[in-house]
């Protein structure tokens, strides 16, 4: 017989998978939170509290029977007739590794840093550019490769080999020492952080019903989330309007109830006169995001998409999202932009008729640029 | 280490060998055993196989496992594998009682492992397999990216247990319709032309039917004529399917082949001369492991106690049962019980010994869900034959559906058809379309099982998946 001290495994194999299978469950978390975005617990949660993910997606598929159908044995007490508690997944199968039916329900609790960083992630600002203006800071970025440093950099230093074997007429890999050795370091480098102003427009008229205000403010409150969390620099200008629009506070627009007609044209002239008043395009990147259920007058959206036309010469995106529970109709806007406007260069609308439509229309318009690039 | 060397193990091994080989009879080939630490118990447990390929998907069960062990809701003493030589794995840190009581058990499983006919079938030098194909794998993850490999995997995974059992008997195809010569056929040209006609017509049908008979075997079906499956996918679908092929004869001796090791390890530390206070750890530890789970079965009791019966019945057994068994008070007893471990496997194990006086021991009793609150179970009946009856149902398909694939070509587009053997439970809706997409991203197009609703298979449903990820449930037969 022997007996010997060791499997000759490696031993971190299990740490090794644990880590590949959280990695894997953390990109199902972001896929999970894109669906809830939508979910007021989220949004109520507020910076501070913790929210409650439970992670599908992460089941472990095979064919079962029914749950709750049919019969099995148990061990224990009870008479014929009684009633026990819930059965061990009824078949009572034995479980050799990767045979039993996974029923993985994972339940993780993300504070809002987590959300923002997992969700936000994959959004930019598109069109970004310099402008008079721009304010300068530091930014450390980990790029240099030296001599000394934190980490020690694998590909940089088989390269400083090969080329000091190289000197020495050996061509190949080997020997390595103190002088092949390079280390990825840091420094820090000025970085332009340029000035962008949002325009955010809500259509508060009394077709937009409590279901589409809610809508409507769920996607602005995740736009609010991610400029706030990734372009700090940015200012954002809150409008509302029925038939006339008016800056409002961020307060105010989050919360005001009105009723009346809508006319869009004037969420667009109000845009224009205050950009023309205190955003000059030379020193701002401008942006407009304007949302409503597309119930416009049908005398106003030609004027509506005049004005769309020339902001879309100065700014970087023009957006428009149609929120409507029964969506479709060709009388409406979004209608209408698709026939007359459907390739009119950085102008962008979507519609979403539930809340799991909203995270596609904020990649819709923050599309990073290399994403829109891929896409045209 | 606790208080004891790897030597200390050794010798412990040579007692229980001896005992196992005169008084029980177990010849029990070589054993190699690893003293290591829980963190690669856990592993290898999570593995089902040590150094198999890298994947998320044993990080998750180890993850569970080994969070549960260190939470101290759970131990694994022993882990054994059916390879050749056997290794086992002692967790290091058990008491040295601990460790005689696994030596002990790993002896009872030894013995399985080389003599039982089901479990012969078994490829034992998997192991110089599961390390190539780890190093294959890992060179796809590098190659194609590690996510879309652990996918792919993912999909293998959910209908990799879908293989044909080891049969004893093989049902023979069914023959081809032929038309034979009959003396008056000159006597009736018309009608024999026109039988001719339909016999070839249903021959020309049966031989454009792809597969000509339904297929157990769904990944190697797969793997064979699936569309569009590159290179590298064709090899982690073998490697699937083979590594699969080691645990299926484990799982259908599961109960057997623990009522030997317990057998083993009751028998050998009886007769080892344990000092009062080790015997006393020994009992406890015995008691923990054969004891019952309320609500399940536990197969380390279940399985001892028919052992138990079997060796009661060659010494004592009463009239009857000297009716039934023509060796019962005639033998051996262990000379039986050791024939009984190289020819049954599960199934025929129950049908033959789940006597009265074992669902009595082990306390067994049949429910049913109740179907106001599914999660909840009502205890139908502690009769044997009805316990009997549920449990052989359960242990000939080992709690799996059967499912088959019966058409390749469905709708004329090359989809999948799969049939579900309805056996008075369907599938559970949710899972059949999880899987479903699995197999359709397997296959390279939508696959379809075919089911029905109740318990008589009286209203026939249909559910679809896609390679994307999508699935619907269909209540008639789905057209092209």
């Amino acid at each position: 017989m022997t007996v010997v001290g060791d499997s000759g495994l490696p031993h971190d194999a299990g740490r090794r998978d644990a880590l590949h299978h959280r990695e894997r469950l953390r990109k199902k978390i972001t896929e999970q939170l894109k669906e809830r975005i939508g979910e007021e617990d989220i949004v109520a949660a507020g910076p501070e509290k913790k929210i409650r993910v439970p992670v599908k997606g992460t089941k472990r598929w095979q064919f079962i029977h029914d749950r709750g159908q049919g019969e099995g044995v148990g061990q224990g007490d009870g008479a014929p007739g009684d009633v026990l508690g819930p059965a061990d997944d009824g078949n009572g199968r034995a479980g050799e590794a990767g045979i039993e039916p996974g029923e993985e329900l994972y339940e993780v609790w993300l504070d809002m840093d987590d959300v923002e960083e997992l969700l936000f992630s994959e959004l930019s600002l598109p069109r970004l550019k310099a402008k008079t203006g721009d304010v300068e800071v530091t930014e450390t970025t980990f790029d240099q490769i030296a001599r000394n440093g934190p980490q020690l950099d694998k590909k940089s230093t088989l390269r400083e080999n090969l080329l000091r074997n190289a000197k020495r007429g050996r061509v190949s890999l080997g020997g390595i020492d103190k002088p092949d050795l390079r280390y990825l370091s840091y420094r820090d480098l000025p970085r332009p952080r340029n000035r962008a102003v949002i325009f955010l427009a809500m259509d508060v008229s009394g077709s937009m019903t409590v279901a589409r205000k809610r809508m409507a403010r769920l996607f602005f409150y995740w736009c609010v989330q991610f400029l706030r969390s990734r372009y700090e620099q940015t200012e954002i200008v809150f409008l509302s309007h029925t038939t006339e629009a008016r800056e409002v506070s961020e307060e105010e627009f989050f919360n005001r109830v009105e009723s009346g007609g809508t006319k869009v044209s004037s969420a667009f002239e109000a845009v224009q006169d205050i950009q023309r008043d205190r955003f000059p395009a030379d020193d701002w990147n401008i942006y407009v995001l304007h949302v409503s259920d597309g119930d416009n007058f049908t005398a106003d959206n030609k004027r509506a998409l005049e004005l769309i036309e020339m902001l879309t010469g100065i700014c970087s995106l023009v957006g428009y999202l149609e929120v409507d529970s029964n969506s479709g109709g060709s009388h409406k806007l979004a209608g209408y932009y698709e026939r007359e406007a459907s390739d009119l260069d950085r102008f962008v609308f979507a519609r979403a008729a539930e809340d799991r439509e909203l995270w596609p229309a904020l990649r819709k318009f923050f599309a990073s640029d290399d994403v829109e690039a891929a896409i045209r | 280490m606790s208080g004891y060397t790897l030597g200390d193990l050794r010798t412990i091994d040579e007692q229980c060998r001896e005992i196992a080989a005169g008084e029980l009879g177990f010849d029990v080939p070589d054993v190699v055993y690893h003293l290591v630490a829980p963190e690669e118990v856990y592993f290898a447990a999570a593995n089902g196989l040590p150094a198999r390929y890298s994947s998320a998907r044993w990080g998750a069960q180890f993850d569970d496992a080994y969070g549960r062990y260190r939470r101290g809701q759970e131990r694994i003493y022993e882990l054994i594998f059916n390879t050749r030589p056997i290794h086992a794995f002692l967790m290091d840190g058990n008491s040295l009682v601990a460790q005689t009581l696994v030596i002990a058990h790993c002896l009872g499983h030894g013995y399985v492992f080389d003599n039982n006919l089901w479990l012969g079938a078994v490829d034992r030098e998997i192991m110089s397999r599961v390390g190539s194909a780890a190093d294959r794998i890992a060179d796809y993850m590098g190659a194609y990216g590690r996510d879309r490999v652990e996918d792919f995997l993912d999909a293998c995974h959910a209908i990799a247990i879908h293989q044909g059992q080891a049969q004893l008997i093989r049902k023979a195809s069914a023959p081809e319709p032929t038309q034979r010569a009959r003396p008056y056929d000159a006597l009736f040209p018309s009608e024999v032309a026109a039988e001719r006609e339909q016999v070839e017509g249903e021959r020309a049908a049966q031989r454009r039917r792809f597969p000509r008979e339904p297929e157990q075997d769904l990944l190697r079906f797969i793997e064979a004529h699936g569309h569009g499956l590159e290179d590298w996918q064709h090899d982690v679908i073998s490697i699937v399917a083979s590594e699969q092929s080691y645990f299926l004869p484990q799982m259908r001796t599961k109960v057997i082949n623990e009522g030997a090791a317990v057998l083993a390890h009751q028998e050998i530390c009886q007769r080892l001369f344990l000092s009062a206070d080790r015997y006393w750890e020994y009992e406890k530890l015995n008691a923990g492991v054969i004891a019952p789970h309320p609500g399940r079965i536990n197969p380390y009791n279940l399985g001892i106690n028919i052992l138990r019966e079997v060796i009661r019945i060659a010494t004592e057994p009463d009239d009857s049962e000297r009716e039934l068994w023509s060796w019962a008070g005639a033998t051996d007893p262990f000379d039986q019980v050791r024939r009984v471990l190289r020819t049954y496997d599960d199934e025929a194990l129950l049908r033959e010994f789940l006597t009265p006086k074992v669902c009595e021991l082990s306390r067994l009793y049949a429910f049913e869900h109740v179907s106001e609150d599914p999660r909840r179970i009502r205890v139908s009946s502690r009769e044997a034959d009805a316990i009997r009856e549920v449990l052989i149902r359960q242990h000939s398909t080992m709690g799996i559906p059967r499912i088959e694939i019966v058409d390749a070509d469905f709708r004329g587009r090359g989809e999948l058809l799969l049939e579900h053997r309805h056996e008075g439970v369907g599938l559970d809706e949710e899972y059949a379309r999880g899987t479903l997409t699995q197999v359709a991203l397997l296959w390279g197009k939508p696959c379809t099982v075919r089911t029905a609703t109740g318990e008589g298979a009286e209203q026939p449903i249909w559910f679809t998946g896609h390679p994307d990820g999508n699935s619907e449930r269909q209540d008639s037969e789905p057209h092209g």
